[in-house]
């Protein structure tokens, strides 16, 4: 996609974005009895059967694909609070709500390996679909205010996931105004491409003081 | 047979093109609905004034190819040729959601009995099962491989059938989404005559699957097998089109091509009457309320054949529960199991919604939905029992759950008004009877024992918690119906009560494995009723109605009977001992029971323990066994864990309170304990027990004294010193034990010496947050508890640094006593406990060394901590001396001289007030040869120590210079 041979604009795929979120912590409740891990990312455990602790996603996942544990799904992560969510999203148009940063990948890693540890599973995938349409959709509107004048739009509690659909998308863009805004980098846009980040940052700065 | 014409009424105007039409009855024969494939319309007509305009909903832009509507008949789906499913609000009409799309015209809808679940099919491949709630598609069914016209869900639930042109029956199993039978070729190929549809039907009870045969009949094929059962077959002269089942299941009318419809009485297989028509009639439906059939032809014609069963014979709703009651009480919400977990209670409850208040049943999610499907769920269990019956245990389950709404008001109640009888007995770990729910018989930290009475008898399934080591048992069933339970590694026990003259109580002991085949035992009591069972090692126990406690062995053998003093109350079991709680006497006229208790070593015959079991006031034993280290424990129904400590010559210690969690909303049910942990399941308010489903996890919390709040303020510290206190007079009384049976005690030595220094430090917490608090005098009290030396030297450190040097000459003087004791112990028996002491004091040497390194680096000497040997400020200048030579020595050989050191101070300690001369020299090769004979031997807890001084003197350190800091200000 767009300025794949640019670092600074390279995208994450979703996959990548997924192997992040394993790092979150989800509560397991195991069916073995095992000692304390050690790791280089922190201990973990001792394991004791049917007595809830906290490990990261990747361990979760790995655990219960051998059968060892069953996952407790996250608080938010239900039929009632997703509900709760989807309707705050809906009836407010800016704002959006305050989601776990990486709850796109968390409920797809937990949809595809602890189906049966969800209660209303299909309810509650539906819920988390329904909420990730409304606000890519929002964030859509949002992005629309990108205009000449613009030089930064302000959305809060944006989720991973989202944050790197949008990111190439809104650098470009608002790099493209400024392009246009500024006769004077027209003639060297060729040249300055590769400085073009810095560049841009000290637009505003400019604007504000006149 | 006699043959009558029926004026038909013109309902759809199909323009002389015969087509598909649709006729449905709704649930209380108030209103017909009719469609046709060649009109977008779809009418609701009023039976009674067939003159009357019908109410017209337009909303599709094609042809409405097929019609259905919510057992409950308040929703409405129709599907058309635009490829769109919409709902409609019954009987109003108004158009609630399109609620799926297809890319090709869709042939046949049909709902689940509980409203739940669409299905839609059509010229699409695949059959799409909609959730009616949200618009979700659950499942896409695909195995057909022409246009699918017909499908049916199994009243049951567990399965959908599906026809299509070409003649091939499919029947797919809801849970999984498989086509478990594929039937081809088995009905007529219709080809693309859009005018007739294959279809299919099931019977009202769901025992057979009726399907238009290949020989202008009717072949009815089995649920489960799929088999041929029998065919319909007389006189229709073309393929059927169509066929349906009276609401009872007695009769069957069929209409074929040839323009005739025949009803057949099933039983017989007999037709017994027929009507011949202008056109082919290409649907009917029965009326659910009386004698009567709707049926609409190709052309657009309906008309209501009433009286279709001679009045001669049985009617064709007879035998039916009374439709009015049971949508008039909701009850039709209830009797369903739903296919789908994810959507039960779904349309239901928006039925009832819009029936109580005629709102329209909106798409939005409803959030008491979980509330709804727990009472779902739970009287989904008595869908075998009649409806009356599923009423009435639904207001027992009522009755039930507002007692407990009280909260633990209810449960006093409840136990006020049992209490002047005395307890009944019980089996720790059990709990209670709940109709139509899986319960549990046993509960520990092990595993579990649950059981589910279906039919008069019961399954019971064992399961351990730790799945990867404890052996797989499979679940058996229960003739005797065994209330009773009790699990370990080894194997399982069970008894039942007596019920009337034949049914004995029984005893049943089966092990998890063994060597020999069927060592599987039980025994019967005559006149006697097993109350409490329990296991141990090698053991079973049983407790009787006549006060007898049984015991057997493993393999089934009558080891002893014991006569008990009173009426069990529970009993429990852990390794060689077996403790039995009793009835001591009725009841005190203030209403506290007297409860006994007795444990019994098995192994030895002996009977180790006995005495009274303390209670709270008011309070029944809720729970009763032992502590993973084998300490016996009670826990009450004020939420009271008590545990039997030896302290003063065994005595039972309160460590945990509920109430002082502070949890209002919180239950606690009580697994088990450990030496610092209570195991217990967490139940929200009203409930006081756990459900099998979900698997309950197990909490830990903390265990705590209920303390006296202090003016010290400082709890958490009092509480750990109380239960280090507990602990260390435990392992004593182990150590003791061992030594007495002339068994190596040396880890017990370990674990005491880990326990003392963690009681020290605690100690030394607390004396600082005393001196903080101006508590002088308990301070002073505390260091003299303290049991290693270092730990009082770090004390005068302490109080130095806290500029207390009053109480730092009183701790010096302490501290002085104590060093001569042991340095005349020392010197005379350097035995087992010196080398502890010398070991330790070294540890003492390497921390203290490195402390005041530090400190000397930081270049404070008026206020900077002296080395603790010296430690008042009187002696600092020595002091200064001394940690110069000191740091010398350390050049040299560090451990050695450390050893060293302490010998020397100890002398030093004699000689301090005589001369302010340094003898370290010297005394270090004195000693030296000294401690290498010891050294070696005390290596390993040196090893263990030192990083705990390290922690220590760190603490040292940040206290030492809070407390300068706030010197300065």
């Amino acid at each position: 996609m767009a300025g794949q041979s640019d670092p600074h604009f390279s995208l994450f795929s979703a996959e990548e974005v997924e192997f992040m979120a394993e790092d979150e912590m989800i509560e397991i409740v195991p069916n073995m009895r095992m000692d304390p891990l050690n790791l280089l990312c922190g201990d973990f455990g001792p394991f004791l059967p049917q007595i809830a602790t906290q490990v990261p996603l990747w361990l979760a996942v790995a655990l219960k694909r051998r059968g060892k544990c069953t996952i407790r799904p996250p608080e938010w992560l239900s039929v009632e609070k997703l509900t709760e969510a989807l309707e705050a999203e809906r009836e407010s148009p800016r704002v959006f709500q305050p989601l776990p940063f990486h709850y796109v990948e968390i409920s797809r890693l937990l949809f595809d390996h602890a189906r049966d540890d969800i209660p209303d599973i299909y309810m509650v995938r539906s819920l988390v679909e329904d909420i990730r349409n409304v606000r890519f959709h929002k964030i859509e509107i949002n992005l629309e205010e990108i205009q000449g004048r613009a030089h930064a739009v302000k959305i809060k509690n944006l989720s991973a996931m989202e944050v790197n659909i949008v990111r190439p998308f809104v650098v470009r863009a608002l790099q493209a105004f400024y392009k246009h805004d500024s006769p004077e980098m027209i003639d060297q846009s060729d040249t300055t491409a590769n400085r073009r980040p810095q560049v841009a940052d000290h637009v505003p700065r400019r604007v504000v003081r006149r | 047979m006699k043959i009558r014409s029926m004026k038909l009424r013109e309902a759809h105007k199909n323009n002389g093109v015969s087509s598909f039409c649709s006729i449905l009855w709704d649930l209380q024969a108030l209103h017909l609905v009719t469609s046709s494939s060649s009109d977008t319309s779809i009418s609701i007509h009023d039976p009674l004034l067939p003159s009357d305009t019908p109410n017209i909903l337009r909303h599709h832009r094609d042809g409405v190819t097929a019609l259905a509507l919510s057992p409950n008949s308040t929703c409405l789906a129709s599907g058309s040729i635009d490829h769109s499913v919409k709902l409609y609000k019954f009987p109003g009409g108004e158009f609630q959601t399109n609620i799926t799309r297809f890319t090709l015209p869709i042939r046949a809808l049909a709902f689940n009995k509980s409203g739940s679940m669409l299905a839609a099919a059509g010229d699409d491949e695949g059959i799409k099962l909609i959730n009616t709630i949200d618009g979700s598609i659950a499942r896409v069914l695909k195995g057909h491989k022409g246009p699918i016209t017909g499908l049916a869900f199994d009243p049951n639930s567990e399965y959908l059938a599906s026809i299509d042109s070409i003649g091939t029956v499919i029947i797919w199993e809801l849970q999984s989404g498989r086509a478990i039978h594929t039937l081809k070729g088995i009905a007529p190929c219709i080809g693309s005559d859009l005018s007739t549809m294959n279809v299919l039907s099931w019977s009202p009870d769901g025992e057979t699957l009726s399907v238009p045969g290949l020989k202008n009949d009717v072949v009815m094929y089995d649920r489960d097998t799929a088999e041929k059962l029998f065919s319909l077959r007389g006189d229709h002269s073309q393929p059927i089109c169509f066929l349906s089942w009276s609401p009872n299941g007695k009769y069957v009318a069929t209409s074929g091509l040839d323009r005739q419809v025949l009803i057949w009485d099933v039983d017989q297989r007999q037709d017994i009457d027929r009507q011949k028509f202008d056109e082919r009639i290409c649907c009917m439906a029965w009326k659910p309320t009386g004698n009567a059939l709707a049926v609409i032809d190709v052309m657009g014609k309906y008309g209501v054949w009433d009286s279709v069963i001679p009045s001669s014979m049985k009617s064709p709703t007879e035998g039916l529960p009374s439709l009015q009651s049971k949508n008039s009480n909701g009850l039709l919400l209830f009797d369903e199991e739903d296919p789908e977990p994810s959507t039960s209670g779904s349309l239901s409850d928006l039925g009832e919604d819009s029936h109580g208040e005629s709102e329209p049943p909106s798409r939005k999610r409803l959030r008491k939905q979980s509330v709804f499907e727990d009472t779902l769920e739970e009287d989904v269990d008595h869908e075998l029992s009649s409806y009356p019956k599923v009423e009435s245990c639904k207001k027992s389950h009522r009755v039930h759950k507002e007692r407990l709404d009280n909260g633990n008001e209810g449960l006093r109640s409840v136990m006020s008004s049992v209490r002047p009888k005395m307890q009944e007995a019980f089996q720790p770990g059990a709990t209670p009877v709940q109709p139509g729910k899986r319960r549990f018989l046993c509960y520990n930290m092990l595993g579990s024992i649950t059981t589910i009475e279906h039919d008069g008898y019961s399954h019971i399934e064992i399961d351990f918690h730790d799945t990867s080591r404890g052996p797989r048992v499979p679940s058996m069933t229960d003739y005797f119906g065994f209330t009773m339970a009790s699990l370990n590694e080894n194997g399982s026990v069970f008894a039942n009560p007596c019920k009337g003259e034949k049914n004995m109580s029984t005893l049943m002991y089966r092990p998890f494995s063994s060597w020999a085949s069927n060592s599987e035992w039980s025994m019967r009591f005559e006149g006697e009723e097993v109350k409490v069972v329990a296991l141990g090692t090698a053991w079973v126990a049983a407790v009787t109605s006549l006060n007898f406690l049984r015991i057997f062995t493993e393999g089934g053998l009558q080891r002893y009977v014991l006569s008990l003093d009173g009426p069990v109350v529970t009993a429990s079991g852990f390794k060689d001992e077996l403790a039995v709680v009793t009835h001591a006497s009725h009841c005190l006229p203030s209403d506290d029971q007297m409860l006994e208790f007795r444990v019994f070593n098995i192994s030895n015959g002996t009977q180790r323990l006995r005495g009274h079991l303390p209670l709270t006031p008011g309070s029944c034993l809720t729970w009763f066994g032992f502590s993973e280290e084998g300490q016996l424990c009670s826990y009450d129904s004020k939420g009271v864990l008590r545990v039997f400590g030896n302290q003063y010559d065994g005595s039972w210690l309160p460590l945990f309170s509920a109430s002082k969690e502070k949890k209002s909303e919180e239950n606690y049910w009580v697994v088990g304990l450990n030496a610092s942990k209570l195991f217990c399941i967490v139940c929200k308010n009203p409930d006081l027990y756990p459900q099998v489903m979900p698997k309950p996890v197990l909490t830990l919390l903390n265990l705590s004294f209920p303390l006296a709040s202090s003016d010290l303020g400082a709890e958490a510290l009092e509480n750990e010193f109380m239960l280090n206190n507990m602990h260390l007079s435990q392992i004593q009384k182990r150590i003791e034990e061992m030594e007495a049976a002339g068994l190596d005690t040396t880890l017990l030595d370990d674990e005491a010496f880990n326990v003392e220094a963690a009681q020290d430090r605690c100690i030394l917490r607390l004396i600082a947050s005393c001196c903080n608090g101006d508590k002088l005098v308990r301070a002073t009290e505390l260091v003299k508890l303290l049991s290693l030396e270092k730990s009082v030297k770090g004390a005068i450190k302490l109080v130095t640094a806290l500029k207390l040097p009053n109480l730092a000459e009183r701790f010096n003087g302490i501290l002085e006593e104590r060093l001569l004791k042991e340095a005349k112990g020392n010197i005379a028996i350097p035995l087992l406990n010196s080398n502890r002491a010398a070991s330790i004091t070294a540890d003492v040497a390497g921390s203290k060394t490195l402390t005041s390194t530090e400190s000397s680096k930081i270049s404070e000497p008026p206020i900077s901590v002296p080395p603790p040997k010296l430690s008042s400020p009187m002696f600092t200048k020595k002091a200064k001396f001394q940690e110069g030579a000191k740091v010398k020595m350390e050049k040299l050989e560090q451990n050695r001289t450390a050893i060293a050191e302490n010998i020397g101070k100890v002398k030093n300690v004699e000689q301090e007030k005589k001369a302010g001369e340094v003898h370290n020299v010297g005394e270090v090769k004195k000693a030296g040869e000294m401690n290498q004979v010891q050294f070696h031997r005390s290596s390993n807890p040196f090893a263990k120590s030192s990083s705990n001084n390290q922690e220590k003197s760190s603490l040292f350190d940040s206290l030492k210079k809070k407390n300068d800091n706030t010197g300065k200000r």
